[in-house]
């Protein structure tokens, strides 16, 4: 049964992070959905698109965040509830529309969720989208739990409508995909319809025009900001005359709960949890600071409620009774992660460390060397390896012809990666052929600019990389701005037929949208085409056409696309019931006397190889193995055997 | 009120002085010459123009007086017939029954435009099943409201000026304590205690200054005379303000905190004024609950 089948209000269950946003949605009677794929928001669209002909929502992957938030902008502009999931960089692609819808105001509720990822534990950046709701001065919600995640969202569509404008819940990887008890409320029954006459006029205008929705946008903010002060989501805990504060937010309400228990400081410090971090509740916030003497920031990536807070403590100096206070945080250094304040994801540990040396305290949560013994009794159990390319992955073999047919070149070639399983190329499991990587879109969007650097004396092949979901995401502006100004560019399409590393969501090239329903395909050859750019299409594990593929064109002037197509093995070995059987004729394997220096095991690195030390020869372990048999066709001794399903 | 406000705005208000309201700004038309005939800002005239012209609306009722003084109401349709009806009127108009005709023999949708209680009548038509053509009334613009005198100050205000056509009559806020009659050829001021025996006697148990019930009010700016103050209050209301907004025909702007806090306490002292001045009986109208009503009585003004 899927959380959707519940309907019974009350009823306690265990939910995704993710999942109780979608939830809260629900309750909300959310109409029109949309969103991009990325860590860690992924699960809300998907579980949205699974609850989507019960309860008749329209649910989209859009080709891109910006396209996601002006899709669902127009839903609620029509009235509808609409909401729109994307992960922190996501943020950054629609923040062109959202810095003027938010002047140009919606009519349904309209619901941002971002997703930030401290750590960037499947991110190229540890971007605050917080900062986003400050710039476009929206609301912005920050759930602590999944409870409060699935309550936020909904209390974000009522705010959104009852203000007329945009607002943001920002959740963290910890909260999105860790599991949480949740109170199920009713699903909303109410049918909205869309509407949009002639009458109406939907901008956020230009010039004097702007000034003045921008002042309107103000006035929503002062509003906004009136509610927040009376919130639920925002409480205050501990002695109420408490000369040592917490200001915090999100998963960090958690952690100082439970860091302030384990010191035994229950007593002395007090924890403002705020939900609504912006605009910030000054009079909440004031009433606390004017009983602090000291006040510690607990909040993961940027200090925002940090520097928030410190203004306003500036502002109120001179009127009110506030401070002098000490501040700890970020800016002190006490709040820190391994690489440093304002960096990484922030513990239990991380606050318990940051009280201990305000307060002068010892304590040492387990003994000093612990870290140190248990690396030694986890010893050889855990084998050192970086990430790598999955079994049969088609990129390791595009990443094996680029590296040849650069060799063959010689030119010393210059390769842009990408966001994408392909980022690996950069790794050894990609063979470090790629040099660069930033965001989607990033790899021809940089190549544009190296394929014209000749004239400075820069005169080298250049290769720009990206997959294929990231092809119609990002970087047909960039193929043609490479087109229009004749940049010197080799652009590879690593196609895998899905949008592999978010977890196998669809695309405009795979032929079905987010429901699973039939839809034509718009092949990216037929674009490259359209454009006017010579497009070839090649299986990478037809390894030495791919090769040669790669060398001739790289002799071309101008742009051209090479399309590697193969399907991604974890979608394509679903499909089947059979797979081929590869294994190692033991008898030709010749092992470190072959000459190949352990190929298949210490370069190709396929994790379907492994090495029996043992023995000193290859075989293959067939419960990783998908058969796919390109190492047979690399094992200079013909070792590898590949028999194909009978 | 609650059940009111439920009703029309489906929401309790948060503001127990200035009603149920969703942005507070001062505005103006941009085009001079509607501003040159107009009141103040001359944000009503230009809203039901906009409204008609972009067909939100076929018709309006508003008030007309072809000398000045005694008021007439009227179904326009044109610009021109709207800018007829431009200026505050302080005698009181049956407006409410040509609503009723405007529902019955217009085509398409009707716009309002009155006071507090001829907004809080047709409101009660609309929510009441036996008046099902009142939902034809799609834009109400409210005009704040202190008073309206009773047909009889006609006698007195043309005591004073005569026959002469009165070109603008105004009672500016408070300090002054004058009625200033316009004339085409001169100002006169009435002080305001000469006329009071006028006033309606329902105005002084009238608990709303600033038409509560309304899409959208329009008032004054203390000590703006161009600017008109606007309350959103309904999404019809702030969709044709930022429509309006958008299109140029009205401008806004942040209504200063000092502005703000003025029409704030009027209308707050309005309401206390209300309800401790009058016997309970008077008031009982407004079912009013307790919690209601020490709010208003203890609230900071």
């Amino acid at each position: 049964m899927s959380l959707f089948d519940l309907v019974e209000p009350g009823r306690k269950v265990l939910l995704m992070g993710n999942e109780a946003i979608a939830r809260g949605a629900l309750e909300a009677g959310v109409n029109f959905c949309t969103g991009y794929p990325g860590n860690p928001t992924s699960e809300v669209v998907e579980a949205l698109a699974k609850a989507a002909r019960k309860f008749d929502i329209y649910v989209e992957w859009s080709v891109n965040e910006i396209v996601a938030l002006e899709a669902a902008g127009a839903a609620a502009a029509a009235g509808l509830r609409a909401l729109t999931a994307m992960k922190n960089l996501g943020a950054d692609v629609c923040s062109d529309f959202l810095m003027t819808v938010n002047l140009s105001g919606t009519r349904g509720g309209f619901v941002l969720v971002t997703g930030d990822d401290p750590s960037a534990h499947s991110t190229t950046t540890e971007l605050d989208t917080r900062n986003y709701a400050r710039f476009a001065d929206i609301p912005l919600l920050e759930p602590s739990t999944a409870q409060e995640a699935k309550d936020m969202t909904k209390f974000a569509f009522e705010l959104s409508e009852e203000l007329g404008l945009i607002c943001m819940v920002r959740t963290v990887t910890r909260l999105s995909h860790a599991r949480g008890v949740v109170t199920l409320g009713p699903v909303s029954k109410e049918r909205h319809t869309a509407t949009f006459s002639s009458q109406d006029l939907w901008t956020s205008g230009s010039s004097s025009i702007t000034c003045m929705f921008h002042s309107i946008l103000h006035e929503k903010m002062k509003r906004v900001q009136a509610k927040f002060e009376e919130s639920e989501f925002n409480r205050y805990t501990g002695n109420e005359n408490a000369e040592f504060i917490i200001i915090t937010a999100g998963t960090g309400w958690l952690y100082s709960l439970e860091a302030v228990k384990l010191l035994g400081l229950e007593g002395d410090v007090g924890i403002l949890k705020l939900g609504t971090t912006w605009p910030l509740p000054e009079k909440l916030v004031l009433k606390h600071l004017k009983h602090a003497k000291e006040v510690l920031f607990v909040e993961e990536i940027d200090a925002f409620l940090e520097q928030n807070v410190k203004m306003l403590a500036a502002e109120l100096l001179a009127e009110e009774n506030v401070g002098p206070l000490k501040f700890y945080g970020k800016k002190s250094g006490h709040v820190r992660g391994e690489f440093g304040a304002g960096t990484g994801e922030i513990d239990v540990d991380i606050v318990i460390r940051a009280l201990a040396e305000i307060k002068g305290l010892n304590y040492q949560p387990r003994e000093r060397e612990y870290s140190e013994k248990a690396l030694a009794a986890v010893g050889s159990l855990v084998p050192a390896r970086t990430m790598g390319f999955c079994a049969g992955c088609p990129h390791r073999a595009s990443f094996l012809a680029i590296k040849k047919a650069l060799q063959w070149d010689g030119r010393d070639g210059i390769v842009t990666g990408d966001i994408g399983c392909y980022s690996l190329g950069l790794l050894p499991t990609g063979f470090s052929v790629a040099k660069t990587l930033h965001c989607m879109g990033a790899g021809i969007g940089t190549a544009n600019g190296f394929g014209k650097l000749a004239l400075f004396g820069l005169d080298k092949p250049i290769i720009a990389i990206s997959g294929d979901s990231t092809f119609y995401h990002a970087c047909i502006p960039a193929l043609i701005n490479a087109k229009w100004h004749n940049a010197n560019i080799l652009y590879i399409i690593l196609d895998n037929n899905t949008t592999a590393m978010t977890g196998h969501q669809p695309h405009p090239g795979t032929g079905s949208d987010a429901l699973g329903t039939p839809i034509p395909k718009i092949p990216i050859e037929d674009i490259c085409r359209g454009i006017g750019v010579e497009t070839r299409i090649v299986d990478p594990f037809d390894l030495r056409d791919a090769v040669q593929n790669v060398y001739e064109m790289l002799k071309m002037d101008g742009v051209k696309v090479l399309i590697f197509r193969h399907e991604c093995p974890l979608t394509e070995t679903k499909k089947r019931e059979k797979k081929p059987k590869v294994y190692v004729d033991q008898d030709k394997c010749i092992g470190e006397e072959c000459g190949c220096a352990r190929f298949c095991t210490r370069v190709f690195k396929c994790p379907g190889s492994i090495w029996d030390p043992a023995k000193g020869k290859a075989k293959i372990d067939d419960a990783v193995c998908v058969g796919c048999g390109l190492c047979a066709d690399l094992c200079p001794a013909k070792a590898i055997i590949v028999e194909e399903e009978t | 009120m609650a059940a009111l406000d439920h009703r029309i705005f489906g929401a309790y208000r948060t503001d127990p002085v200035l009603g149920f309201n969703k942005i507070i700004l001062q505005g103006r038309a941009k085009n001079p010459e509607i501003r040159a005939v107009s009141q103040y800002g001359g944000v009503v005239s230009a809203l039901i123009i906009y409204a008609l012209e972009t067909g939100e609306i076929e018709s309006a009722v508003l008030v007309k007086s072809t000398d000045g003084v005694n008021p007439k109401p009227a179904i326009v349709r044109k610009r021109d017939e709207v800018l007829e009806c431009a200026r505050s009127k302080y005698l009181a108009c049956p407006t409410v029954s040509m609503v009723l005709e405007a529902v019955k023999h217009e085509r398409g949708n009707v716009g309002f435009v009155g006071t507090p209680c001829q907004v809080l009548a047709l409101r009660k038509m609309q929510i009441s099943e036996l008046k099902p053509e009142a939902n034809k009334i799609k834009l109400i613009v409210g005009l704040f409201c202190t008073w309206a005198l009773q047909a009889s100050a006609e006698k007195c205000i043309r005591d004073k000026v005569g026959k002469e056509k009165v070109l603008k009559l105004d009672v500016p806020p408070p300090p002054a304590n004058t009625l200033i009659i316009q004339t085409e050829r001169k100002r006169l001021e009435v002080p305001l205690d000469e006329l009071r025996r006028f006033i309606m006697p329902s105005c002084n148990v009238c608990f709303d200054m600033t038409n509560e019930f309304a899409d959208i009010s329009v008032g004054t700016v203390e000590g703006g005379d161009d600017w008109n103050t606007i309350i959103t209050r309904t999404s019809i209301g702030e969709k044709i303000l930022q429509t309006a907004i958008a299109e140029g025909v009205l401008e806004a702007k942040t209504l200063r905190e000092d502005k703000l806090k003025h029409l704030y306490e009027a209308a707050l002292m309005r309401k206390r004024r209300v309800l401790m001045e009058m016997p309970h009986e008077k008031t009982a109208y407004l079912l009013l609950n307790d919690e209601y009503k020490s709010k208003i009585l203890m609230e900071k003004a």
